[in-house]
């Protein structure tokens, strides 16, 4: 059975202007002819040859014939008997303001969540495999330059003291797995009197260790178990793992729902920082256990980073800037306990 | 006689579009991203009316994601080059060359995507000058502290306002410096004006802090540090940065003209677009994200409702450029996500 002839009202433009003028299509069959409100003749093609955009909300639809004039019109009802079963009318009824919809908020839930929890690791590690060692010296390089500049002047440690620390280092580092060892892992010394005792790692191998903390802090036991510490998150990528982290999350919310705006766009970020500090505490924690693992291997006394939590916590009772991103002391030094039973 | 911009989308009919496609995006790992932007994109041109006349966006799921796999392919040879030392060195010199061509593209691509009365847009800038707006300006204004920002900023306008059209018809933008720095000058004031106000009781802390050289700060320093910070940047910085926008825009539509006599005017205030921008932020926040096309739809909505064409003596006029057609096929695949210039509203 043939459809009944429709006639449907709307605009038409020529090929390539932007002449607007009412016209009405008639269909019949597998003819269809635009006409203008007169009845005069416009255009008539085959069905075949005819361009019919999908629909979308109550956006007009567009109809271009083969010679590129576009007829466009809101009688959807008329058009939607035209489109019959096609895939873009399919997806049009999917996106209906319905009940069903609910479903797919819980499986867009789901799935964000899922991403959260696994899918950033994955995106994370290739992102750190996938970062040119250049860029991660020059990481290293400009922040030892920044510090330089801002709050470190040169060490004054005697060469003694360094060459006992360095040679510590040394000893760890040639201790790691073979495949670890050429990470570019240099030890400087800094006085640093605003910061105090304080030792650090960048991305590239770069560790920074303060002469205050030499100085409160300088027995072999212990700079070993904080170097290995220190060392652990070389090895295992900390540093940049949380960059990249705060940047794909930063990426996926743009590549997955659109653009946020300009506030959201902020707040997605920076607060991926405030974020951050959890897993900075995770962090914290599996540096703890490689530090442990590498001083007792390289044949110094694992208890050393237990021994230095346990001197800081007596020494800033709940008054250092150490605390919002590290895991209290006490809880580390059990922690490290169990894991010197473990290895014996 | 003066027509409005109109947004008819809806806020209940974008959100089941925008939900579909996230789940479907979600779905197929990604792949469906391209297609989704499509139909973001031609919901909201679609939607987008002046003189009963809609915009229209033209590109293809497929030219978005082939133009994507482009760039990805093109970003892991990059960093398997720049592993090796020498390379490595000056492949970032290189790419400082490649991206103003790829901008350039990109605005070529989607002016040629976009249509509006069934005319579409073009691009005509050169790789060259979008060099020097985009890069060396920016780079220079930097060495007279800001102060010559507003030049750099009315050049980046003026290079992509004169080299559209629609159609045959050239974008003209002809404006004066002054409110670039008027724009500038307000919104500074502004931000003198939160410092004054919230900055200055904070700062005996401040300077305890750092005057103080012997051990760490306390954790109450660090906090009034902090909150002190994430307050300035809050009530100073963001609201400056609408502030400017909102000025800029009403400047730059209320000097640029259409050729053939048309113009244009934006009415834009800056406190309220900085009202809905942040409670848009709060709402959507508060439902992980389920208002966002609420949100989107309102902002649009706002913007088309405070801009309007003065059209000259006919809309009827414009036709397509046949050199657009035939040069279409060879950059078909240049989209450059970020580098989008969107609708004029």
């Amino acid at each position: 059975m043939t459809p009944a002839p429709a006639a449907i009202t709307g605009r038409y433009y020529p090929p390539g202007s932007s002449r607007q003028a009412e016209a009405v299509l008639h269909v019949v069959g597998d003819l269809w002819q635009l006409r203008t409100p007169e009845g005069e003749e416009l255009i008539t093609s085959g069905r075949a040859a005819i361009e019919l955009a999908a629909p979308l909300g109550r956006t007009p639809r567009k109809i271009t014939f083969p010679d590129g004039t576009l007829f466009e019109s809101e009688d959807h009802a008329a058009i939607a008997q035209l489109d019959g079963d096609s895939s873009g009318a399919a997806l049009h009824r999917v996106e209906a303001f319905h009940p069903r919809l609910v479903a797919f908020i819980v499986a867009g839930i789901a799935a964000a969540w899922v991403i959260w929890r696994y899918g950033l690791d994955i995106l994370v590690a290739v992102a750190v495999w996938m970062t040119p060692p250049v860029l991660v010296e020059q990481i290293d390089q400009g922040t030892l330059t920044a510090i330089d500049r801002t709050m470190a002047q040169p060490t004054k440690l005697d060469a003694e003291t360094q060459a006992r620390i360095t040679d510590i280092f040394a000893q760890l580092v040639a201790t790691l797995p073979e495949g670890d060892q050429d990470r570019g892992f240099t030890l400087y010394f800094r006085d640093t009197p605003r910061i105090g005792p304080n030792a650090f790692a960048m991305p590239g191998g770069t560790v920074v260790m303060t002469d205050q903390f030499v100085k409160q802090f300088g027995e072999d036991d212990i700079v070993a178990g904080v170097l290995g510490h220190e060392l652990g998150h070389v090895v295992e990528d900390h540093g940049l793992s949380q960059f990249y982290r705060a940047l794909s999350i930063f990426v996926l919310v743009a590549f997955i729902a659109g653009d946020t705006g300009p506030i959201i766009e902020d707040i997605v970020l920076e607060g991926n920082l405030i974020l951050s500090l959890s897993f900075s505490r995770a962090a914290e924690a599996a540096a703890d256990r490689f530090g442990v693992a590498l001083s007792h291997e390289a044949g110094f006394d694992p208890a050393g980073l237990a021994e230095f939590f346990e001197k800081m916590s007596r020494n800033f009772q709940g008054e250092s800037s150490w605390m919002s991103t590290h895991p209290s002391p006490i809880d580390r030094v059990q922690a490290i306990n169990e894991l010197i039973k473990a290895l014996d | 006689m003066e027509q409005k911009f109109e947004f008819r989308g809806d806020a209940k009919e974008w959100f089941g579009i925008w939900i579909v496609n996230l789940v479907l995006t979600l779905a197929t790992f990604g792949i469906y991203s391209a297609w989704a932007k499509v139909r973001r994109n031609q919901y909201f041109y679609n939607n987008t009316y002046v003189a009963g006349r809609n915009f229209d966006y033209h590109a293809t799921g497929k030219q978005i994601l082939i133009g994507r796999l482009i760039v990805f392919v093109g970003f892991i040879v990059y960093s398997v080059l720049g592993a090796i030392p020498i390379l490595g060195l000056v492949l970032p010199f290189l790419l400082l060359f490649l991206l103003p061509w790829l901008i350039v593209r990109a605005l070529m691509f989607n002016a040629r995507m976009s249509s509006w009365s069934n005319v579409r847009f073009g691009f005509t800038g050169k790789p060259l000058r979008a060099f020097l707006v985009y890069f060396l300006f920016p780079f220079l204004s930097v060495f007279t502290l800001g102060l010559a920002y507003p030049l750099v900023d009315r050049a980046a306008k003026k290079f992509s306002i004169n080299n559209h059209r629609l159609g045959s018809a050239r974008f003209d933008l002809d404006v004066a410096i002054a409110p670039f720095y008027k724009a500038a000058g307000i919104a500074l004031a502004w931000i003198v004006l939160v410092l004054v106000v919230f900055a200055l009781p904070l700062l005996g802390t401040v300077t305890q802090m750092f005057q103080d050289p012997s051990g760490e700060p306390t954790p109450t320093q660090i906090g009034t540090f902090i909150g002190a910070f994430y307050g300035i940047f809050i009530l100073g910085f963001l609201p400056a940065l609408f502030i400017y926008q909102a000025f800029i825009r009403n400047a730059v539509y209320n000097s640029t003209t259409l050729q053939g006599g048309h113009r244009f005017r934006s009415t834009v205030a800056p406190l309220k677009l900085f009202w809905i921008a942040v409670s848009n932020a709060v709402i959507v926040l508060f439902t992980i994200g389920l208002m966002l096309p609420w949100a989107q739809i309102r902002l649009s909505r706002y913007l088309a409702d405070n801009t309007s064409l003065l059209p000259g003596p006919s809309l009827d006029e414009f036709v397509n450029r046949l050199e657009d057609e035939a040069s279409a096929l060879g950059d078909a695949y240049a989209d450059l996500d970020g580098f989008d210039v969107g609708l004029p509203v």
